[in-house]
C-alpha cells in the first residue's frame, strides 16, 4: 500500500496543485480586472447621472425661477436612493437638500468634490433617508445666483465590489476543494492500479508464470499497459513452457541414444575374439555418434532461429529458385522411391529471408512427405508448390499418404514429437520444428492441412 | 603435403596429426595464435588448418594478416560455430573453406587435399579428361571416347566439380555445399541418388567404369 508523502510524488497530484495553482492567479488576476473596470464604469455612470441632474436644474432655474428650482431640488432630496442634493444661497446656507455640511470649497468654487456625508439629520418633517457615507458631488452655481450641488453615495460603489469580491472567494474555495479532492482521488485511482500492476509482478516473481494483470476494459492507458504486459508474458511462460519441454525431451531423446552407445563400445570391448564384429560395433558406434551430433545440430539451430538471427541475415531472394532448387534436388530421390513429385512454382516470386534456412525448410517438408507419402499399393504424389495469395506468399509441400490427425497437427510440430512411436522411421523430430521456427523468423507461420488424404504443409509468410 | 594445424585443445590436435601422418602428410603444430601466425608466415606450408577459437590472437585474425601480406596458402578454418553467418564472416575473412566441429577425419582429409590441389594451376582448365571422359567447360559438352553424354545443368556442375578434383576423394557434404550451395545434412541419401544417376549416365556400357564410390567417404572420378 501506498502512504500519503508518497502522493506527493506522485504526478497526478504534482500536476492538479499546479493547476490549481495556476488557475487561483489567473482567477484573482482576472478579477482585479473585473472590479478595475466596473468601478470605473459605475464611476462614469454616477458622474453621468449628476451632470444630468445637474443640467435639467439648470434648465429650471433659467427658464422657470428660482421658486421652481427649489420645489424640484426639494423633491428630489426626498427620493430614497443614492442621491445628495443641496440647494442653497451664495453664502453656502441650506435653503433646501439632504444634506447639513458641505466641504467649504464646494460652496466658495464650483467642481467636483468628494466628501463624508450625513444624512442622519432629517431635512423638513418627514426627512428624507437617514445615512452616513461617502459621496462624490458637484457643486454649480446657478443663474439665480442660488449654490446647487448634486451628488452620489459613492458607498454603493463600494459595496458591488465587495460582492463582485465575495463570489469571487468563495467560487476560488469551491473550486480549490473541488480540484483538490478531483486530484486525490485521480491520484489514488492511478496509484492503486499501478499497486495492482505491481502486485501482479510480485506474484510473478515469486513463481505463479500464470498470472495476469486484470484489463478493466475501460481501454485507456494502463488497459495498453496491461495488454502489453500479459502479452510479454504469454511470451515468458510459453518459452519457459518449452524450455522445460525441451529439457524433458532431450532427457529422453539425447540420453537414449547415448545409452545405447555406450553399451555398443562396452560390447566391442569385451568382444576379444572376432575382430570383424569388433569393427563393424565401431562403425555403428561412429554412425550412432553422428547421428546423435545432427540432433545436437537441429536442437542449436532451432535455438537459435528463435532467438532470431540478425536482421543481416535476411536479404532480398529469389523464391521461385530456392523452392525449384529443392525440387529439382529431390525429384531423383522421388523417383527412385517410387513416387512422383510435381512443382507449381509460381515464377519470378521474390521475399526477404535467409536462403539456407528456407531451403533447409522446404527440404525438410520434402524429406517428410518422400517418408510418408506412400500408403500400400496407392501411387505416392508430392507436390512442392509457391502461390502467391493476395497479401500472402505461399510454400507448400504436399503428399497423399496417411496425413496426420487433426488433433495432432499442432503437437507434431512441437520438438521431438514423433507420431511414429515405434520410431521405425529414421528422424529426430525436429524436421517440423525447424519449419516452424524459420517461419516464425520470416514473420509466418508453418500450417498443416488437411490434403485429403494426405497432408499439405504451408509456410505462410507476409509479402514484405 | 606439408600441412600447419593452429589448434590449442592438446587431445585433438595430437589425434589429427597422427592421423594425418598414417596418409602422409608431415604437420606443424601451433597451439596458440601468436605462435601459429609466426610460423605460417616463416615457412611454406600446403595447406594451413586453423581453429578459429586460439588463445593469444584468433584464428581469422591470423587469416586476415596473412591475406594482406599477401600470403595465398589454402587455408580451412575449424570451428564450433556452425552458422550460416559464422561461415559467412569466416570465408569472408580468407579462408578458402570451413569446417565445423565435431567432424569426421575422412570429411578434413577429403577438404584438406582438394584445397592443396586448388593452388595448383589445373585449377584454370577450360577442359578436363580423365581416362577418355572429356568435359569442356567453355562449350559445356560432355563425351566419353568420342560419344557425346547429355547432362542436365545440375549433372554438369556435378561432374565438372569431381573431374576438377579427379583422383581426390570428395565428400557428400562437399557436393552439396560446391554444386547445390546448401550446408546442411539431408537425412536422406539425396546425393547417391544424383551420383548413381550421373554414373549410369557416363558409366553404363563401359568396361571400366570411373565414378567410383569410396566406402565411409564419398565419390571419386579416376582411372
Amino acid at each position: 500500500m501506498f502512504k500519503l508523502a508518497d502522493l506527493w510524488r506522485t504526478t497526478t497530484v504534482r500536476l492538479t496543485a499546479t493547476f490549481v495553482l495556476i488557475f487561483v492567479l489567473f482567477s484573482v488576476l482576472l478579477l482585479g480586472i473585473i472590479s478595475y473596470q466596473s468601478s470605473i464604469q459605475i464611476q462614469r455612470q454616477q458622474t453621468a447621472d449628476i451632470d444630468r441632474e445637474v443640467a435639467a436644474i439648470v434648465q429650471v432655474d433659467k427658464n422657470r425661477g428660482f421658486r421652481a428650482t427649489i420645489i424640484a431640488v426639494d423633491r428630489l432630496s426626498r427620493m430614497p436612493g443614492p442621491g445628495i442634493y443641496f440647494l442653497g444661497d451664495p453664502t453656502g446656507q441650506r435653503i433646501v437638500g439632504n444634506v447639513e455640511t458641505l466641504p467649504p470649497e464646494a460652496i466658495t468654487a464650483p467642481g467636483v468634490y468628494s466628501f463624508d456625508y450625513d444624512k442622519s439629520q432629517p431635512f423638513g418633517e418627514d426627512g428624507g433617508p437617514r445615512n452616513k457615507g461617502n459621496a462624490v458631488v458637484r457643486s454649480v452655481a446657478l443663474d439665480s445666483g442660488l449654490l446647487l450641488v448634486v451628488g452620489r453615495d459613492v458607498v454603493e460603489r463600494r459595496g458591488y465590489t465587495a460582492i463582485i469580491i465575495q463570489s469571487f472567494v468563495i467560487g476560488v474555495v469551491g473550486i480549490l476543494v473541488f480540484s483538490i479532492i478531483a486530484g486525490l482521488f485521480t491520484a489514488f485511482r492511478v496509484l492503486r492500479r499501478i499497486d495492482t500492476i505491481n502486485g501482479t509482478a510480485t506474484k510473478i516473481m515469486s513463481g505463479n508464470l500464470s498470472e495476469r494483470v486484470p484489463i478493466t476494459g475501460r481501454k485507456d492507458e494502463f488497459d495498453g499497459l496491461a495488454t502489453s504486459l500479459n502479452a510479454m508474458l504469454d511470451r515468458i511462460e510459453q518459452l519457459m513452457v518449452g524450455l522445460k519441454e525441451v529439457t524433458d525431451n532431450v532427457a529422453h531423446d539425447l540420453k537414449t541414444p547415448l545409452t545405447r552407445l555406450r553399451n555398443k563400445a562396452e560390447n566391442a570391448l569385451r568382444d576379444t575374439a572376432d575382430p570383424t564384429s569388433r569393427t563393424e560395433a565401431l562403425e555403428t558406434t561412429i554412425a550412432e555418434s553422428d547421428k546423435l551430433i545432427r540432433t545436437f545440430n537441429a536442437l542449436l539451430l532451432i535455438a537459435r532461429v528463435e532467438a532470431g538471427t540478425p536482421s543481416g541475415a535476411l536479404t532480398d531472394l529469389d523464391l521461385t529458385t530456392v523452392v525449384a532448387d529443392v525440387a529439382e534436388l529431390y525429384l531423383p530421390v522421388a523417383e527412385e522411391e517410387g513416387l512422383t513429385l510435381t512443382t507449381e512454382i509460381a515464377e519470378g516470386v521474390r521475399h526477404r529471408g535467409n536462403r539456407e534456412l528456407l531451403g533447409q525448410a522446404v527440404v525438410n517438408l520434402v524429406e517428410n512427405a518422400l517418408k510418408y507419402a506412400r500408403v500400400g499399393d496407392r501411387p505416392g504424389h508430392i507436390v512442392v508448390g509457391l502461390q502467391l495469395a493476395g497479401e500472402r506468399t505461399l510454400i507448400s509441400v504436399a503428399d497423399n499418404g496417411p496425413g496426420i490427425p487433426e488433433a495432432d497437427r499442432a503437437r507434431v510440430i512441437e520438438r521431438f514429437v514423433r507420431l511414429d512411436e515405434s520410431r521405425s522411421e529414421a528422424g529426430s523430430g525436429l524436421g517440423l520444428s525447424l519449419v516452424a521456427a524459420v517461419a516464425r523468423l520470416h514473420r509466418g507461420e508453418l500450417r498443416l492441412e488437411d490434403n485429403a488424404p494426405g497432408v499439405r504443409a504451408v509456410i505462410d509468410l507476409p509479402v514484405d | 603435403m606439408k600441412i600447419l594445424l593452429i589448434e590449442d585443445d592438446r587431445e585433438a590436435a595430437s589425434y589429427l596429426i597422427q592421423a594425418l601422418d598414417e596418409v602422409g602428410h608431415v604437420t606443424h603444430h601451433a597451439t596458440d595464435g601468436e605462435t601459429g601466425y609466426a610460423m605460417a608466415s616463416g615457412m611454406d606450408y600446403d595447406v594451413l588448418i586453423v581453429d578459429r577459437m586460439l588463445p593469444r590472437r584468433d584464428g581469422l585474425s591470423i587469416v586476415e594478416s596473412l591475406r594482406a601480406e599477401g600470403d595465398q596458402s589454402p587455408v580451412l578454418i575449424l570451428s564450433a560455430l556452425g552458422e550460416v553467418d559464422d561461415r559467412v564472416t569466416g570465408l569472408r575473412a580468407g579462408g578458402d573453406d570451413y569446417l565445423v566441429k565435431p567432424y569426421a577425419f575422412t570429411e578434413l582429409l577429403a577438404r584438406i587435399e582438394v584445397l592443396a590441389r586448388r593452388s595448383s594451376p589445373a585449377e584454370a582448365a577450360t577442359s578436363y579428361d580423365v581416362g577418355g571422359l572429356r568435359l569442356d567447360r567453355l562449350s559445356r559438352k560432355v563425351e566419353r571416347d568420342g560419344e557425346t553424354i547429355i547432362l542436365q545443368p545440375r549433372e554438369f556442375r556435378l561432374l565438372e566439380y569431381l573431374m576438377r578434383n579427379a583422383g581426390k576423394v570428395v565428400t557428400r557434404t562437399m557436393l552439396l555445399e560446391n554444386v547445390w550451395d546448401y550446408h546442411f545434412d539431408p537425412q536422406t541419401n539425396v546425393i547417391d541418388v544424383h551420383m548413381s544417376r550421373l554414373r549410369g549416365k557416363i558409366d553404363k556400357g563401359h568396361a571400366n567404369p570411373l565414378l567410383h564410390t569410396i566406402r565411409g567417404a564419398g565419390y571419386m572420378i579416376r582411372v
